[in-house]
């Protein structure tokens, strides 16, 4: 029985080293568009409310400011 | 004296970052973004956000550097339970917070750093860190490993820091990997370790005690509380370390003229709390300057493991004994929000569409609160007005 930290472990190892497809420059256009990125949609107020107004924080990636949140 | 000192360090850091990636190659072209926001946040219970906004981006793809600054202002006002309960009036506050980012990727691999900060009339925080990334796999998997440092100093109202703080620092640790799965589909993993310690409790948060024999419901009014509790009333006091750990993913697919992000976040830390978080967005591009989007987001979560609704106290012979950790802070309570509304956005640029963008976002939100007092729900209504612009 594996413990879930060596799951999650194996999970992330499995995506890094099947998980990555081959694809050519020219064939990245869709991956490309601008409403793929992390930043589309991202708004600092909403990131703000969101620290403010749920208890858990983290895993979003973004740069905080830092608050009395609490 | 010495968190100006650091703060002063990391942003001349940050500044010989840009410019030093800038001076390298002066012919090469600069491209300048900028934007500017407004939103707005009214709730049942009495309170409203105004926060407006302002963001600018400078990158030279050629040579690989990125700066960026974002700065935002939060205006507050509020007359919440929590503290009409404690017969005080509405009042309104201002916090001015910002950032600096620099980012320089010569190759396939790059740093990163940044540094900000939020200055309220009771609260100070500073935030810096750095980190390093690689593209790997054909810029198939990007992988990066970043730090951040914040301090948070938390004091009352008209009393001088030097006279009374609250401190309390954060190491972040965070892991991420960002892989495309095929043509039209990224999936990026990011994983937080935040170690916290100092005092985070509010020194005006103060909670009612109860007899231990006296029934108190969930959502108890105010009226129903002051009948309800005891004379004696203390302060909050939480735990003074706390490790918490956040693990998310992100979906991305673009369809032939629509693109669909998933995000979920699965939250557990020391204190006991653990929480699940999804947010999904559709947007549809019907045409080349038109975009509309449905956007969901639920979160759920269960309380601190010392959280209780009403806080049991002994009183004898004048003196009270109340349980050691306490909080009266709702978002350390189990509760669950929905969160449901529409955007739009128009590209309205003259050669590029996209070089120059209007959006609104509309959000309806509605929080349980499975074991709270005075309130059991609250319904919110979110807004953003936000205008972008390349200038080439």
């Amino acid at each position: 029985m594996l413990r879930p930290m060596t799951r999650l472990v194996c999970l992330i190892a499995a995506l890094w080293l099947g998980g990555c497809a081959n694809v050519a420059p020219w064939q990245r256009t869709r991956l490309a568009h601008p409403t793929m990125n992390e930043s589309d949609g991202a708004s600092a107020s909403r990131q703000h409310l969101h620290e403010v107004r749920e208890g858990a924080q983290g895993g979003d990636g973004s740069v905080s400011m830092g608050c009395g949140c609490n | 004296m010495q968190l100006k000192k650091a703060a002063a360090r990391a942003a001349a850091l940050t500044a010989a970052l840009s410019l030093s990636a800038a001076a390298q190659s002066p012919k090469s072209k600069v491209r300048w973004d900028v934007g500017g926001e407004v939103g707005a946040y009214v709730d049942s219970d009495h309170v409203t956000v105004i926060t407006p906004a302002a963001s600018a981006r400078a990158r030279a793809p050629a040579d690989g550097w990125t700066a960026s600054g974002t700065a935002l202002v939060d205006i507050v006002s509020a007359a919440s339970v929590d503290i009409v309960s404690t017969a005080s009036p509405r009042w309104t506050e201002v916090r001015t917070a910002g950032v600096l980012q620099a980012e320089y990727a010569p190759r396939e691999w790059g740093g990163r750093a940044h540094v900000g900060g939020s200055v309220e009339p009771d609260t100070t925080t500073l935030t810096t860190g750095g980190g390093l990334f690689a593209d790997l796999e054909q810029r198939t998997a990007r992988t990066g490993l970043d730090y951040t440092f914040s301090r948070e100093r938390a004091g009352r109202r008209d009393t001088p820091l030097s006279v009374y703080s609250l401190d309390l620092n954060r190491h972040t640790l965070t892991g991420s990997l960002d892989l495309v799965l095929g043509p039209a589909t990224r999936f990026g993993v990011v994983a937080d370790v935040m170690l916290e310690s100092g005092r985070q409790e509010k020194p005006y948060r103060w909670l009612p005690l109860f007899d231990p024999d006296t029934p108190v419901p969930v959502g108890a009014s105010i009226v129903e509380v002051h009948r309800l509790r005891l004379p004696a009333a203390v302060t909050e006091r939480l735990p003074d370390a706390r490790q918490r750990y956040a693990l998310s993913g992100r979906l991305a697919h673009r369809f032939r003229d629509s693109t669909l992000v998933l995000w979920d976040r699965l939250y557990a830390d020391s204190w006991a709390q653990y929480a699940a978080t999804l947010d999904a967005r559709w947007v549809l591009s019907p045409s080349r300057r038109f975009e509309a989007w449905p956007r969901v987001r639920l979160h759920a979560q269960t309380g601190v493991d010392f959280w209780r609704r009403a806080y049991r106290a002994q009183v004898t012979s004048g003196s009270v004994i109340a349980p050691t950790l306490r909080t009266g802070d709702r978002e350390l309570s189990p509760l669950w929000t929905a969160s449901l509304g529409p955007g739009v956005r128009w590209l309205i640029g003259k050669n590029d569409p996209r070089s120059m963008a209007f959006a609104l976002e509309l959000e309806g939100s509605y929080t349980d609160f499975r074991d709270a007092l005075y309130i059991d729900h609250r319904t919110a209504v979110f807004g953003i007005a936000s205008f972008q612009m390349r200038l080439d």
